[in-house]
C-alpha cells in the first residue's frame, strides 16, 4: 500500500487538520470529536448535521458552509461516529429552532445517532431534533451492515435541499417532511473496478480480479448483487439505469436530477463518459434532466467505480437544489 | 429499607467491571457453542476503558459517573454489545442524574427505563432469550423484597439468586435475537451468554456490598 499518510491511526484528524488550515475562517473544529461547524453558525434557523464515517470526502466534514450542512461529526474511516461526537455535535448546535440529524441508513450508525438523541434530550428538554434516514441504494435489500437499504451517494440530494430550505426558515416539522420526500424520490446504484485500503487497517477491504466488476457495491467495500468481468462502459450503464429506474419507477415527462458520482479513484474524463450515457437514456426514457452532477459527492477511499443516483424533482425540491450554498471544497 | 449510598453504588459499578474482565475468557467460550466467540473480549474491550478512565470521570452523582460509563461503553464495546451495554448505563445515568443515594425504589424504576431502552435499541422482547430476561428477574425480586421490607444487602443477595437462576429457567428457550438466533432450535439446551454475564454479576455484586 502507498498513501501519503503519517501515523495511519491518526489518519482522519490529520486529514480534518488540512480541511480546517485550509478554511479557518469558515469553518471551528473540535479536535477530539471530529467535529466541524460553520464559523458563522447561525442563530436563527434549524441547524443541519450529519456524521457518518470517514473515508467518503468530500462527504461530509468537507460539505460543512451555509446551504449545506451546519456540522458534522464524522467516524473513523468507515465506522460510525461515536455516541459521544453525535452527542457533542448536537450539543453546539442546540438551539430554540431545533437540529436535524440526517443519518445514513446503517445500524452502526442508527444506534449511536439514537442514543446521542436521547441523551440531548434528556440533557435540553426542549430541544427539537427531527431525524431523517437516508436509503437510496437500491443494489440489495439488507447488507453486511444494515437492515434494509444503505445510504450511498443520493444523501446529497437530501443535505442539499434541507440545507437550503433551513435558511429559508423552514421548521424542524417541515425540515423532516422534505428530507423524507427527497429520499423517497431519490435513487442510486454503484459498481466497484477495484477495492480500497483504509489506512488504519493496511489492506485491501476486499479481493477483486483485473478484470472483475463489483455490481451494487456499497461505499465501504460491501458486496453488492454480484461479481461480473469488466464490460464495455454502455453496459455497466445500461444494468445500473435499468435497476434505479424500475425502482421508483420513474416515469416519462418526469424531470430529474442526475449524479455520477466518482467513488474516488475513477477520473473526471470516465465520469463525464459515463454520464453522456445516462442522458442518453434519460432521453431514450422521456426524462427531462434538470441538474446534473458529475464528480466525487461520496467516495470510498481511492476506490475506482461510480454510482449513478436519479432524483425525482417537483418544483419545490428544484428550487432547493438551485439554492446558493458554499462548502470548503471549491476549483475557483 | 435503608437507601444505596453513593460510594456503594460506585462499588457496584466497579464490580461489574472487574466481573466482565475477569470472565473475558469464559463469556467468550459461552457464546462460542452459538455465537461468534466474541462477547467475552468485546465487554471486556469497554470495561478495560472505563477502568482506566475511572478516576477522569465525573463523580458528583451517581448519573453523572454511569453516563461516563455509558458513553465509554458504546464507543468502545465491540458489536452490538456497545449500544445494549451502553444503553444499560445511559438510562439508569439519566434516571439517576443529580442522586447521591438511591432507594430501591429509584433503583427499580431506572432499571425498568433501561429495559424499555434496550428493548426500543435492539427490538428484543422479554423471553427472547437475552440479557433483558436476567435484568427483569432482578427487577421482579427487587419489587418483592421491597414489598417484604427486607435490608438493602438482603434485596442484592435476593436479586443474584435470581439472576443466577434465570439462567436455568432460560436454558430450554429457544434464542430470538442476535446471533444465536441464527441457529434456531439448536439454541435449546444452552446457557445465554448475556444472561449468565448478568447472573455472575449480580452475584458479584452482593458479595461486595457484604465485603464492604
Amino acid at each position: 500500500m502507498k498513501k501519503f499518510v503519517n501515523d495511519p491511526e491518526n489518519f482522519v484528524h490529520d486529514m480534518l487538520e488540512g480541511v480546517y488550515l485550509a478554511n479557518q475562517d469558515k469553518l471551528r473544529w473540535v479536535r477530539e470529536y471530529n467535529i466541524f461547524y460553520r464559523a458563522d453558525l447561525p442563530s436563527d434557523k434549524v441547524l443541519i448535521m450529519q456524521g457518518s464515517g470517514s473515508g467518503h470526502e468530500p462527504a461530509h466534514s468537507m460539505i460543512v458552509g451555509p446551504g449545506m450542512l451546519d456540522a458534522s461529526c464524522p467516524g473513523n474511516v468507515f465506522a460510525a461516529p461515536p455516541m459521544d461526537y453525535v452527542l457533542e455535535c448536537t450539543k453546539i448546535l442546540a438551539n430554540p429552532k431545533g437540529v436535524i440529524h440526517l443519518i445514513n441508513n446503517y445500524q452502526g450508525d442508527r444506534m449511536a445517532w439514537d442514543m446521542a438523541k436521547e441523551l440531548a434530550e434528556a440533557e435540553y428538554p426542549d430541544l427539537k431534533i427531527g431525524v431523517v434516514i437516508i436509503n437510496d441504494d437500491v443494489a440489495v435489500q439488507d447488507s453486511t451492515w444494515t437492515v434494509g437499504r444503505r445510504g450511498v451517494a443520493g444523501n446529497f440530494f437530501i443535505i442539499k435541499a434541507l440545507g437550503a430550505a433551513s435558511e429559508q426558515g423552514k421548521s424542524v416539522e417541515e425540515l423532516v417532511a422534505l428530507g423524507e420526500k427527497v429520499n423517497s424520490y431519490t435513487r442510486s446504484m454503484g459498481v466497484a473496478l477495484s477495492s480500497c485500503t483504509p489506512p488504519a487497517k493496511g489492506s485491501p477491504i476486499f479481493e477483486i480480479g483485473d478484470d472483475e466488476i463489483e455490481v451494487g457495491v456499497g461505499i465501504h467495500g460491501e458486496p453488492g448483487r454480484r461479481r461480473d468481468k469488466i464490460r464495455p462502459a454502455s453496459e455497466i450503464v445500461d444494468e445500473l439505469f435499468e435497476a434505479i429506474y424500475t425502482d421508483l419507477p420513474f416515469a416519462s415527462g418526469d424531470r430529474v436530477a442526475v449524479m455520477v458520482n466518482g467513488l474516488g479513484g475513477t477520473p473526471i474524463s470516465e465520469l463525464y463518459l459515463l454520464y453522456g450515457l445516462v442522458a442518453k437514456k434519460c432521453a431514450e426514457k422521456g426524462l427531462a434532466i434538470a441538474k446534473n452532477y458529475v464528480g466525487n459527492y461520496c467516495t470510498s477511499l481511492e476506490m475506482a467505480g461510480m454510482s449513478i443516483t436519479l432524483s425525482k424533482l417537483d418544483d419545490e425540491i428544484e428550487g432547493y437544489l438551485n439554492a446558493p450554498a458554499e462548502i470548503p471544497i471549491r476549483v475557483f | 429499607m435503608e437507601n444505596l449510598t453513593q460510594a456503594q453504588a460506585e462499588l457496584i459499578v466497579a464490580t461489574i467491571a472487574d466481573t466482565a474482565l475477569a470472565n473475558e475468557a469464559y463469556f467468550s467460550e459461552l457464546d462460542a457453542v452459538m455465537g461468534d466467540a466474541d462477547f467475552g473480549t468485546s465487554l471486556a474491550s469497554g470495561f478495560k476503558v472505563v477502568k482506566a478512565n475511572w478516576e477522569t470521570y465525573d463523580h458528583s452523582s451517581i448519573g453523572a459517573l454511569l453516563l461516563n460509563v455509558s458513553s465509554a461503553l458504546t464507543s468502545n464495546t465491540g458489536g452490538c454489545s456497545g449500544p445494549v451495554w451502553g444503553t444499560l448505563f445511559m438510562r439508569t445515568g439519566i434516571a439517576f442524574r443529580g442522586k447521591t443515594e438511591l432507594s430501591l425504589g429509584e433503583i427499580i424504576a431506572g432499571l425498568e427505563s433501561a429495559i424499555e431502552g434496550i428493548m426500543k435499541r435492539g427490538g428484543a422482547k422479554l423471553g427472547d432469550k437475552t440479557l433483558l430476561d436476567a435484568l427483569d428477574a432482578v427487577v421482579n425480586s427487587y419489587k418483592a423484597s421491597l414489598e417484604a421490607d427486607v435490608s438493602l444487602p438482603e434485596a442484592f443477595d435476593n436479586a443474584a439468586e435470581a439472576a443466577y437462576q434465570s439462567r436455568e429457567t432460560t436454558k430450554g428457550w429457544v434464542a430470538m435475537r442476535g446471533r444465536q438466533s441464527f441457529t434456531g432450535d439448536r439454541s435449546i439446551g444452552t446457557y445465554d451468554p448475556g444472561i449468565v454475564a448478568i447472573g455472575d454479576m449480580a452475584k458479584a455484586i452482593a458479595a461486595a456490598l457484604r465485603a464492604a
